[in-house]
């Protein structure tokens, strides 16, 4: 409703009646005085909102103006639907990871239409789906590069204090978090079967996403700035929490590293500890020949690695016989230290999958999830089981759902389509755009489904209308556009379309700008495109007096109508004045115009008329026979030569009716008379023709010129009889 | 089809900024271990001087913004010279002003402007699309417009003085502008071709080539111009159509080419988009005396390439996106800057291997 505001300083978006849910309000600083008069609302780029508030015109309430200083009203941006995890990428980061992905996207799309050529069918083949996933999984790897990489500078000492990871130089972005995620699931056929360590992998890497406060994460950052001031750590509750937490997780070498700070390895202490001593080392060496179902492990992680189910269940039977050993051995009564005693039994329950003590130690349903995946069921396989395990965790801790474990839940709940559109929410159209080939990497089904035509959809799929989506964002900005059409020339239905609107929309005041966009046409064969650019650049340069421009552009574009538009104009300014400045800009025009005047020589014309029109002014000024003579000669030269346009047969004609009116004899003898006849012959009847052009002439000029040639013609023949 | 080069002779590190970059230049440099270039940035338009160190132990030594040069609209072109000492940095923009500022040599900071022009009647009204500065004795700029103006600028001990050449009412476009000799210069533009102007004849060029581009079935724009100060007489020409051509004076009727579908069908077109930057390379060594001296090139479609008269190509760079602009260091020619489409200026450094090894 324009011009009626609210009364307080917010705006209310129009709710739909009936809708169950109050509408959001978000207030908005606009920092005017109340009463705003007008306000407007209008889109920016991308999902930029434009808002103007504008207070009542100085005219009805003009004391108010003044107190203000004239302030009228101001213009805000608002920024709409951010996406919610992304707070910590930068405009600039953004349009990097836009254009280093277009490579990897575009590689991968070759390879699919390659494919399908060497395939009969437009779809994959079974043998072609086989290695298909391969490619995909190099393009995940690609794309997972371009979103950062973890580079560590590790010190060249290490501080045994200093148990956590160093700082990163990157924070970790969520995006990347949640594209592992779907690499995990989706692409690489060979993790299947350690996909529980591989979610181990990941959260070790992203659990600080997962919540700002209640994480192991956050627990442990904590307590590594404390460690360094404590004197006494196995004093402080926090040091076992924070231990408990790290191996719930799985974070083994965080445990060893952060053991081994126990007051009872310090080679300087008045008590007897060695007892206390070999318990505590005795846990560190049971944590870390921790069997793990999973090929490899990578440079200092703990753990003995298993890569069949048969060797992983012995291993780990006879480990969780050791661990059982320590945790009824005698040797716990002679530890005197009590939170030492009761810490580290803890963490052997941790080890033997104590479903109470690891929901303890974990903060979040995400952690739980992967601390009973380690420690409770290691062999979950299927989406299914894990997918109920999840669900069960999360009742057990209710926590705060955000963009990745949405995410996560709706890739357990195995459906793609909720995968993509809580992505979409969380991480905006980049992500959703390149995901689609993740999801139908491996899956027939989600490949039918996603790239399956809809009508609802304007005969696009979902995969189709994501990659409008993430095109259109490319396109709303003027840095990432020319990204833009190597995601639209991918969508069969409606991309094309988009793009040449894309590109017809691009501004033409910059010639650089407008070869740029004629290359990107000439890229995707969009002939028709670049020729109504170029008749659009051409308007533009020749309404802004850049003669020259114009006619180049329209000469590119092939435009003749209208060239010959302007040698029309041309011509017919010609005929009004002959002063030497405006000569040298026909005879400049002329030039350019070249061969598309459609007149042959119509230079050498211009300079005959030109000498023509001056003779004539001498004659009228008073000249002489012998002037007089020339300028026939000129005149009949001029109405001989075919390369005389024919509409200036009648001003050439109506300039004779001078000499031929010449007193002292006929200086035209019969003959020339009667071409001068033929002519105006030729004209009378061209006149009849819709196509004539006749200029400003008299009506009667015809006659005129007409009784004229006939006195002459009179007058001529006398005189040569 | 081109060569590629040698890739493992060369260094070449990619710097991201976080704006669009349109020209770079090198700036001279007065100590081994800093090196000086500027570029022209937009969002909010500047002109930006970056140093870097070249003797730094990290292999990828990161670029470091010195100082900033706001300018009133984009930038349209770039050069940098010296003069009397002064390093000194000339930009026009794309509403037709002119702007010189000097440099300090040691850090990069901006010590003064020198000359801020913007008249629509008696400079240009429309963009400034090329200018040259002549360093050799007059130190006289001239400036080419899209208007059909070109202007030339003294700039005297107290007073700024400009006088206009040529004033085509928007018959022509110019694009380019080169000076030759103290008192010849060259331009290029939209439609009629090259022109060869002489200040002690003025009234108009004294000498055109009409382009004969593509034997008349095409017809360019040309983006850049260069002329060796050895030989003066010829110019090498990059434009539309992936087109480079040498035009010597001695010889105006015919033009070498040395790549694109331009002049001749004989040559394979090794790009057949738009060339926006030609310069003379000094460190190709020259073939023979009786040729072309070799020149390089950067496109829209991201090469950048030394190319030889009757000889193919050599590729130096393959860029997913446009390379919009480079420079050759004249005190290091083995040094090229790059300005990338996509927010990045990357350098180039050829043939280091011995020092890479040691």
């Amino acid at each position: 409703m324009p011009g009626i505001p609210s009364d307080s300083s917010s705006l209310i978006p129009f709710a739909l009646e009936g809708s169950s849910q109050p509408p959001p309000v978000y207030p908005l600083q606009h920092g005017l005085r109340a009463p705003i008069h007008r306000i407007h609302i209008s889109w920016s780029r991308g999902n930029l909102l434009n808002v103007t508030c504008l207070r009542p015109p100085p005219d009805q309430q003009e004391e108010m103006a003044r107190e203000d200083d004239g302030i009228g009203g101001k213009a805000i941006e608002v920024l709409l639907g951010g996406a919610i995890l992304e707070g910590n990428i930068g405009e600039h980061k953004r349009r990097r990871i836009a254009y280093e992905s277009v490579k990897s996207y575009a590689f991968l799309h070759d390879k699919k239409i390659s494919l399908a050529k060497m395939e009969t069918g437009d779809n994959l083949s079974a043998p072609a789906l086989t290695y298909w996933w391969q490619y995909t999984l190099e393009y995940s790897k690609s794309i997972r590069d371009i979103l950062g990489n973890a580079r560590l500078h590790r010190p060249l000492i290490e501080d045994p204090k200093n148990f956590l990871k160093p700082e990163e130089v990157e924070q970790p972005i969520g995006t990347k978090a949640a594209w592992e995620l779907m690499e995990i699931f989706y692409v690489d056929m060979q993790l299947l079967s350690w996909l529980p360590e591989r979610l181990v992998d990941w959260l070790e890497g992203y659990d600080s996403l997962l919540s700002k406060t209640e994480t192991v994460h956050s627990k442990l950052a904590i307590l590594q700035r404390k460690v360094t001031s404590m004197r006494v750590v196995e004093d402080e509750p926090g040091y076992w929490n924070g231990l408990a937490a790290a191996l719930a997780v799985g974070w083994l070498d965080v445990v060893a590293k952060l053991l081994r700070l126990h007051g009872s390895y310090d080679p300087d202490q008045f008590d007897k500890r060695e007892t206390e001593n070999g318990l505590v080392e005795a846990v560190v060496l049971l944590v870390s020949e921790m069997p793990r179902m999973r090929p490899n492990l990578p440079n200092g992680k703990l753990g003995i690695c298993y890569q069949t189910k048969h060797d992983y269940i012995k291993g780990l039977e006879k480990w969780r016989v050791k661990v059982s050993g320590l945790e009824s051995s005698p040797f716990w009564v002679h530890c005197n230290h009590r939170p030492t005693r009761d810490g580290l039994i803890n963490l052997l329950h941790i080890l033997l999958g104590d479903a109470k003590h690891i929901a303890d130690a974990t903060s979040h349903w995400l952690e739980l999830f992967i601390s009973h995946l380690l420690y409770i069921r290691p062999l979950t396989n299927g989406l299914e089981g894990m997918g109920n395990l999840a669900e069960k965790c999360m009742n057990l801790k209710p926590s705060a759902n955000n963009g990745l474990t949405s995410l996560l839940a709706g890739i357990l709940s195995e459906n793609p389509e909720i995968v993509l559109a809580d992505c979409l929410k969380a991480f905006g159209p980049w992500i959703v755009a390149h995901a689609v080939d993740l999801l139908t990497a491996n899956s027939e089904y989600t490949d039918g489904l996603l790239n399956e035509e809809r009508y609802q959809l304007g005969g696009a799929s979902i995969g189709e209308l994501y990659m409008l989506v993430y095109a259109q964002a490319l396109a709303s900005h003027p840095l990432t556009w020319q990204v833009a059409p190597a995601y639209l020339s991918t969508c069969l239905n409606q991309g094309r379309g988009l793009l040449e609107i894309l590109l017809l929309r691009q501004p033409v005041q910059n010639y650089r700008v407008v070869l740029k966009t004629l290359e990107i046409c000439h890229l995707y064969e969009l002939g028709n495109i670049s020729t109504h650019i170029m008749k659009m650049a051409g308007m533009y340069q020749w309404k802004h007096g850049h003669k020259g421009l114009g006619i180049y552009w329209f000469q590119q574009s092939r435009d003749r109508t209208r060239l010959s538009q302007i040698a029309h104009k041309l011509f017919d300014n010609i005929g009004k004045s002959l002063s030497d400045d405006s000569f040298k800009q026909w005879e400049g025009l002329m030039e350019l115009l070249g061969s598309d005047v459609g007149i042959a020589g119509g230079l050498e014309f211009l300079h005959k008329y030109r000498e023509f029109k001056r003779s004539l002014q001498q004659i009228v000024n008073g000249g002489t026979v012998e002037a007089a003579k020339k300028s026939t000669e000129l005149l009949v030269q001029l109405m001989r030569n075919p390369s005389t346009p024919q509409r200036f047969w009648l001003p050439l004609l109506l300039d004779s009716v001078k000499l031929l009116e010449w007193r002292s004899g006929p200086l035209l003898g019969v003959s020339e008379t009667n071409l001068l006849l033929g002519k105006l012959q030729e004209l009378s009847m061209a006149k009849l023709r819709p196509d004539f052009h006749g200029g400003e002439l008299k009506p009667n000029a015809l006659g005129d010129v007409r009784l004229a040639l006939a006195k002459n013609l009179g007058r001529a023949i006398l005189e040569e009889s | 089809m081109a060569d590629s080069g040698d890739r493992r002779r060369f260094i070449y590190n990619l710097h991201e900024q976080s704006k669009p970059v349109g020209a770079v230049r090198w700036l001279p440099s007065v100590s081994p271990f800093l090196r000086l270039a500027a570029m022209s940035v937009l969002s909010p338009p500047a002109i930006e001087i970056h140093s870097f160190s070249s003797q730094s132990p990290n292999p990828n030594p990161d670029l470091n913004l010195v100082s900033s040069y706001p300018l009133p609209s984009s930038a349209t072109s770039l050069t940098s010279f010296k003069s009397h000492n002064y390093t000194l940095i000339a930009a026009s923009t794309s509403t037709g002003s002119l702007h010189i500022f000097s440099v300090n040599p040691y850090d990069g900071k901006i010590e003064s402007q020198i000359i801020s022009i913007s008249d629509k009647d008696s400079f240009h009204c429309g963009p400034i699309q090329s200018i040259d500065v002549e360093t050799s004795s007059t130190g006289e700029c001239a400036t080419a417009g899209e208007d059909g103006r070109v202007n030339l600028v003294l700039v005297g001990e107290d007073k700024v003085e400009n006088f206009r050449v040529c004033e085509s009412d928007g018959l022509v476009a110019y694009t380019a502008v080169k000076w030759g000799s103290p008192v010849e210069f060259v331009t290029g533009g939209v439609g009629p071709g090259l022109q060869w102007w002489d200040k002690r004849r003025p009234g108009g060029p004294v000498a055109q080539f009409k382009g004969v581009w593509g034997r008349g079935t095409v017809t360019g724009m040309i983006h850049s111009i260069d002329i060796h100060p050895s030989r003066k007489h010829t110019c090498v020409v990059g434009g539309s159509s992936g087109a480079v051509y040498a035009w010597d004076l001695r010889w105006q009727q015919q033009a070498i080419t040395l790549a694109g579908t331009g002049l001749e069908a004989k040559s394979q077109p090794f790009s057949e988009s738009e060339v926006w930057e030609v310069k003379y390379d000094a460190f190709t060594p020259q073939v023979s005396s009786t040729k072309v001296l070799p020149v390089m090139m950067c496109s829209e479609d991201g090469f950048l390439a030394v190319l030889q008269q009757d000889e193919r190509p050599v590729q130096l760079l393959e860029e997913p996106c446009a390379i919009n602009s480079f420079d050759i260091d004249p005190q290091n020619p083995s040094d090229v800057i790059v300005a990338l489409e996509w927010e990045s200026v990357g350098i180039l450094s050829r043939g280091r291997e011995e020092t890479e090894m040691a």
